[in-house]
């Protein structure tokens, strides 16, 4: 809002500098309770995402989320690399969801500032990051698994499967709305909505429900979505599905399917700042709605065996940092962390191959929300994705709250076959996109 | 199939009714000052963001709102002709790359000042008109369809019953004929300017509450501006408005009964198919003079 300019948020540059500055004076002023920082020792991880444009919903807070996490493992010691604390320090590069931009971010953050690790969304710029890759054999995260392919074992995808998690929210649906048997669907026409139709397709079949239509793709430079909804809707369905729509699109296309009357059932891969949906239709309309990432503020996560450092104290510190920021990715890129951290703690060492070797060598993890599996190898032709439970989110009363974990392996050792016949349908398995 | 076919009808008298807007100031400023402003789509932009100051930020009425977006544009119209397009007035090019200079600085400074997000700008009202249980108008967008009716009947007027509108029309037919009749081709330039960069304005702060406002809203908004110049007649505002309105009827039917993406391509084949039939558009004549 126009109150940044008064608040001294002048560029993105001098913001990523002050924050790292001050997650580096909060490290130094703390107390050393735990391990003894080496002043000297520093780990540099870097951040290599869209912290601008169309996309930066899914870069940006995870950036701001990471400086959090790096605050709190910096005041308890820091990473302790054979008995010696390392201070962590994030670097960011703002890739603007752009393959020539990500290609020399991460050229950049290897040379320049000697990063051990470095994280991405991934997505559409992963093509133009994947010979640095190659060359390096730096260790990559992607949030998108979609971008695992044997050609590069040093990609790994811990956080999150988008998007075979989509399944459970459908599983859940099935399970408790038995009455819903018909759904359509809409997304953009992209590396993020594809492979996201192709999951929907799978799930909604599994479930035995019908899609009344083929599923509406559209431009990403759309505006105006009243076209889209009203398509969606003269096929009277009974679940409208949003894919993996960014905020930008799901927003507007939430807001006219209130205006053209829809009182059916909605679920979504996101609900990104969903108190803006609600403000724009209204409590009622938006009660049920269900997707797949919570507030963590929920009390659900405290337990179920989530491997995240207080979920409940993380999701306050960071509402009083960015109120109303919050969003998919505030907690993955620090999730990812946790990983990393262990790994590197485990291996006595931050170099690359040490880390990821230390990571998946026992082919299991612990995930944020519980034990894991590293898995992909039918999908994605590598066991570099990292699957176990997932949250089914819906909002009620106004508030996003979890429903239930679904196991995403039981869905797929049930309904693997079904899921491989879309990916490929939609040429999204690994081996037509490589 | 009745229903679907008076709701998408709806939805394309919504699209055309701002796309006019737009258009009609890109024509405006082209014909009077032969610039072709690549920017016109930040513009469009810009006066999105005035409601998202002045509306949601501020809490002012929405009206008042949207008169600071035309205003505010408006100006920032004159400060782009004094600044940019003046000095290159002899080099067409010039003001071209002067225009995509400007477009960035736009996105960035607007970037800076309100961060990268999409903004979020309550709605004005949640009022609908319901025809039926398929046949839904909602009167946000009812607003924007008046209201553009309601500037472009003034520009009309303006043009065609004024003296002022009379010189801009002059100026844009033969600037050196117009000058030698004693019109200021400096005014009618800043006059064309302000009106076409307020028309802009206007049409992103009437749309801001029902679409996405983010700093590169602008692109789709000057594409499909382009394609309905270029298929109206550049320099035709007659052109411009019959071209928004035969562009958003095609889109948004193919959007409905077909899929966006190929809507999108339609809209370029339509705009290949007038430029093979008639190489100057539907109203346009071969030279700006």
């Amino acid at each position: 809002m126009i109150r940044h300019v008064f608040t001294g948020r002048f560029n993105r540059r001098s913001f990523i500098k002050a924050s790292a500055s001050l997650a580096g004076l909060a490290a130094l002023n703390t107390s050393t309770s735990g391990l003894a920082l080496a002043a000297d020792k520093v780990v540099k991880i870097g951040f290599l995402a869209p912290l601008t444009g169309a996309v930066a919903a899914w870069g940006k807070p995870g950036l701001d989320g990471c400086q959090i996490w790096a605050e709190r493992v910096n005041a308890a010691g820091g990473i302790s690399i054979g008995g010696e604390g390392h201070k962590v320090e994030f670097v960011a590069y703002d890739n603007e969801y752009d393959p020539a931009k990500a290609r020399t971010g991460a050229t950049k953050l290897i040379r320049e500032d000697g990063v051990k690790f470095i994280m991405m969304l991934g997505g559409d710029t992963w093509p133009g990051v994947e010979p640095v890759a190659d060359r390096t054999g730096m260790l990559f995260s992607t949030l998108l698994p979609s971008d695992l392919s044997p050609d590069t074992n040093t990609l790994i995808a811990p956080a999150e499967v988008h998007p075979i998690y989509n399944v459970t929210g459908v599983e859940w649906l099935a399970e408790n709305r038995p009455d819903l048997k018909t759904a359509v669907m809409c997304a953009q026409d992209d590396a993020l909505g594809l492979p996201s139709v192709a999951t929907y397709l799978a799930a909604f079949e599994a479930a035995g429900i019908e899609m009344l239509d083929e599923p509406l793709l559209f431009d990403p430079a759309t505006t105006d979505f009243a076209p889209v909804v009203t398509r969606l809707l003269s096929k009277n369905p009974q679940i409208v599905c949003l894919d993996t729509c960014y905020s930008d699109y799901v927003h507007p296309i939430v807001e006219q399917l209130f205006q053209q009357g829809y009182k059916g059932q909605i679920i979504s891969c996101t609900a990104d700042f969903y108190d803006q949906m609600i403000a724009k239709t209204s409590k009622e309309f938006m009660e049920g709605f269900i997707f797949q990432f919570p507030d963590f503020d929920d009390p659900a996560l405290n337990g179920h065996g989530v491997n995240f450092d207080d979920p409940n104290g993380f999701y306050a510190e960071y509402n009083k940092r960015h109120p109303g920021e919050w969003g998919a990715v505030s907690w993955e890129y620090a999730s990812i962390m946790d990983l990393w951290k262990a790994a590197a703690e485990k291996a006595g060492s931050v170099e690359p191959d040490a880390v990821l070797n230390a990571m998946t060598g026992s082919g299991k993890g612990n995930h944020a929300f519980g034990e894991a599996d590293w898995w992909g190898k039918d999908l994605f032709g590598i066991d570099n994705a990292l699957v176990g439970d997932w949250p089914v989110v819906a909002i009620e009363n106004g508030k996003a709250r979890i429903k239930g974990f679904k196991s995403i392996p039981d869905w797929y050792g049930k309904h693997g076959e079904l899921l491989k016949k879309h990916m490929a349908a939609y040429n999204q398995m690994w081996d037509q996109r490589t | 199939m009745f229903e679907l076919l008076v709701q998408t009808g709806l939805n394309a008298l919504y699209a055309a009714s701002y796309l006019s807007l737009v258009a009609v100031g890109l024509v405006l400023i082209f014909g009077v000052m032969g610039i072709i402003n690549f920017a016109h789509g930040e513009l469009f932009m810009l006066g999105a963001y005035a409601v998202v100051a002045v509306y949601s930020d501020f809490q002012l009425p929405f009206v008042l709102a949207a008169a600071v977006g035309l205003v505010f544009v408006g100006c920032l119209g004159l400060v782009m002709e004094w600044s940019l397009f003046r000095p290159l007035k002899d080099n067409p090019l010039g003001g071209l790359v002067a225009s995509i200079g400007f477009l960035m600085i736009a996105q960035a400074l607007v970037s800076m000042g309100f961060g990268v997000r999409m903004e979020h700008v309550p709605p004005v009202t949640q009022e609908v008109i319901v025809f039926s249980d398929k046949i839904r108008l909602p009167v946000q967008r009812l607003t924007v369809i008046v209201a553009s009716v309601v500037f472009l009947g003034l520009l009309w007027a303006f043009l065609k019953k004024t003296r002022f509108g009379w010189a801009l029309r002059a100026s844009a037919q033969d600037p050196e004929a117009a000058a030698l009749q004693g019109i200021s081709v400096r005014q009618t330039a800043r006059i064309a300017m302000f009106i076409g960069a307020g028309l802009a304005g206007i049409a992103g702060a009437l749309t801001a509450p029902l679409i996405s406002v983010n700093p590169h809203m602008g692109h789709s908004v000057i594409v499909a501006a382009f394609i309905v110049i270029i298929v109206g007649g550049v320099g035709s505002l007659e052109g411009a408005v019959l071209a928004s309105v035969v562009y958003a009827i095609v889109h948004t039917f193919v959007t409905t009964f077909a899929d966006g993406v190929l809507a999108d391509i339609t809209g370029l084949l339509l705009m290949l198919l007038v430029l093979v039939i008639k190489p100057t558009g539907l109203f346009g004549t071969a030279d700006r003079a």
